[in-house]
């Protein structure tokens, strides 16, 4: 589904260089729900930009669904991220002049579909993560775990086939960050969805089927594991 | 494309409904002023003059004025053109006027002491019919003072007011060369002498029945009796009038003047619609006021254009990370960009619609009915629809640039940089 070739990513030039990803190679398949944990500055963030092509590697290559990233042009980019992946940010990033059910909806739209399949749709995805009653209101009327469920039914309403995550939890109680980890694994358990997702929170990680550690930008172990019931 | 403008369009809609309404009311409130600014301050500049212009129709030309030829006492074929022009069926009215320089004596009773001028000066008399002239012109709405001059009426006169050193706006402003006739009053006695053209001189005494005034100077510097009592002081050429003041329709003035000049072939006369009637240096000065006011427009152009410059921006800055997650999830930056411009077109659409009918709702009906009093005019508003549709097209375009720019400044900053904030 997803490959990382020799991935490299350095910021600065000269003795201010710093490496951030240091020639990472794996490989992550279909419907797999993979979490990416590490300490603070151990890259992980960044790598989750590299291969959700919001960034680009300084070296190394990004290979999605068999199509070599780096030749891909800015619009080529954008139209994947828009019809084959899925964002879930850590501040929700709901857009605040827009309903839940808008801003879910707002990719669809942008993928030519009309203003009717577009609600439709986005209704399911809220529905399927239990905000449906909630469409209407807008960011500022919905607390944060409700926003971020919000954010995940955006993430998933054009039905990506990889739904990238960073940090969803992060800004949540734990009760809140719960619900959202369970919307995560219904997603993944149901629909098979595929999920890379990003954490420092060990209690969280133990949702995903496999745990990627990163220490200094580089892979220190990467395990599968029986997830969470 | 059309989908970048369909999602652009969605964005917009829904920014502007939810945004903060202050902020909204606070721009259009701008471009309402700035509207204003293109049209009605050149308006009133322009109009000012225009008014005089208006005037000149209303008070004294009509909309067609047929004088002498240069060279020529009198309208060569009179009674001919006037049978002609009461014939035709696009003539409303018309006022054939009878005028001839004249000396006019103010003291009568006493002769001047040594070195001492006379208190005379040199007017205009003009013959009317008051009746004619009151269906072309509304002749009686000059009269300030005294009874109006009526047909049969012998040996009396109207006096333009600025003839008059009592009434005359110019009575203090010691202009050289400029005669006024001093002590005169309503039910005073002038005396009225001009030289004959085969010799000798006419003279005759009137009484001053009323004063006349005007903006226009064709009224406040003339004298007014009946054309009958005119005519019968005249020695020859008692039929040919000096000019015809002819009431049509304004857009078949210029059709007229060709069909007269037709009619008069042969025959010379001045034959002119008021608008070629109007002295040139007027005409200059409209220019002039135009340029004036557009120039004014141009700086309330260039500071309603950074004010939406500055809106957008501001506003596109604040969203810089929204913007960024736009991008992130895959919403083409042409469809943001779109949501920008949709929104300062939005303030340039408000604000022009609200500025055409305070224009033409309230502004122009206002100065129409109560015009600023302008010493040689009456300023009214000049707006045009078209002229309007002119300035509107430009704010339009102006705004348009205006939002365009500074979205697209912040919407090419690197996605992932604007996401966290960097």
């Amino acid at each position: 589904m997803i490959k990382a070739e020799k991935l490299i990513k350095s910021y600065g030039t000269g003795e201010l260089e710093l490496v951030v990803l240091k020639g990472l190679d794996f490989e992550i398949k279909t419907g797999e729900f993979a979490a990416i944990i590490g300490p603070s500055g151990s890259g992980k963030s960044t790598l989750l930009y590299q291969l959700s092509l919001l960034d680009e590697p300084t070296s190394g290559e990004v290979i999605l669904g068999g199509v070599r990233t780096g030749r891909l042009s800015m619009q080529e980019k954008t139209d994947i991220r828009l019809g084959k992946l899925g964002y879930v940010f850590q501040d929700y990033a709901l857009l605040p002049e827009l309903t839940a059910l808008e801003n879910v909806a707002l990719p669809i739209i942008m993928q030519g579909h009309t203003m009717q399949e577009s609600y439709a749709k986005a209704s399911l995805a809220l529905e399927r993560i239990g905000m449906v009653d909630k469409k209407h209101n807008l960011p500022s009327q919905l607390s944060g775990g409700q926003q971020q469920r919000v954010s995940i039914a955006r993430a998933i309403a054009h039905e990506p086939q990889i739904l990238f995550a960073d940090e969803p939890t992060a800004n949540l109680d734990s009760v809140n960050g719960m619900r959202v980890m369970e919307a995560f694994r219904d997603l993944h358990e149901k629909s098979d969805q595929t999920i890379i997702m990003v954490t420092h929170e060990p209690e969280y990680a133990a949702f995903a089927e496999r745990v990627i550690t990163l220490v200094d930008g580089v892979i220190v172990s990467d395990e599968r594991k029986s997830v969470v019931k | 494309m059309l989908l970048s403008l369909r999602v652009g369009f969605f964005l917009a809609v829904r920014q502007l409904r939810r945004s903060g309404k202050g902020t909204t009311i606070l721009i259009t409130f701008i471009m309402i002023l700035t509207f204003l600014n293109l049209v009605v301050v050149s308006g009133l500049l322009v109009g000012l003059i225009s008014g005089s212009f208006k005037q000149f129709r209303e008070a004294y030309s009509g909309e067609v004025l047929i004088t002498s030829a240069d060279g020529r006492d009198y309208i060569e074929n009179s009674p001919a053109l006037i049978t002609f022009l009461e014939s035709h069926p696009k003539v409303k009215a018309i006022s054939p006027r009878y005028s001839v320089g004249v000396q006019m004596l103010g003291t009568l009773t006493d002769l001047p002491g040594k070195n001492e001028k006379p208190n005379r000066i040199g007017i205009t008399l003009t013959g009317i019919d008051p009746d004619r002239e009151e269906v072309v012109t509304g002749f009686s709405r000059f009269l300030k003072y005294g009874e109006p001059l009526e047909e049969g009426d012998e040996g009396q006169v109207l006096l333009g007011a600025n003839m008059i050193k009592r009434y005359s706006s110019f009575a203090d402003a010691n202009i050289p060369g400029l005669s006024l006739l001093e002590d005169v009053d309503i039910g005073n006695r002038v005396r009225v002498s001009f030289s004959r053209s085969g010799g000798g001189v006419v003279s005759k005494e009137f009484i001053i029945k009323g004063i006349v005034k005007s903006k226009v100077d064709e009224i406040s510097t003339r004298a007014f009796i009946t054309d009958r009592e005119l005519k019968q002081l005249l020695p020859v050429n008692k039929e040919q009038v000096q000019s015809i003041a002819i009431k049509t329709d304004y857009e078949y003035a210029s059709t007229l003047v060709a069909e007269t000049k037709e009619f008069m072939e042969g025959h010379a006369a001045r034959i002119q619609t008021t608008d070629e009637a109007i002295p040139s240096f007027l005409r200059d000065i409209e220019q002039t006021f135009s340029i004036l006011g557009n120039a004014l427009s141009s700086v309330a152009l260039i500071v309603a254009s950074i004010t939406v410059f500055i809106v957008i921006f501001i506003n596109a800055v604040t969203k810089r990370k929204f913007i960024g997650i736009m991008k992130g999830i895959g919403i083409s930056p042409r469809a943001i960009q779109f949501s920008y411009i949709f929104q300062a077109l939005f303030y340039g659409v408000v604000g022009s619609v609200i500025g055409v009918i305070l224009t033409f709702g309230m502004l122009k009906p206002y100065f129409d009915a109560h015009p600023i009093d302008f010493p040689f005019s009456d300023g009214i508003l000049v707006a045009t629809a078209e002229g309007a549709a002119i300035r509107i097209a430009i704010l339009l375009t102006v705004t348009l640039i205006a939002g365009y720019i500074p979205a697209k400044i912040i919407v090419r900053r690197n996605t992932l940089d604007s996401i966290l904030g960097r």
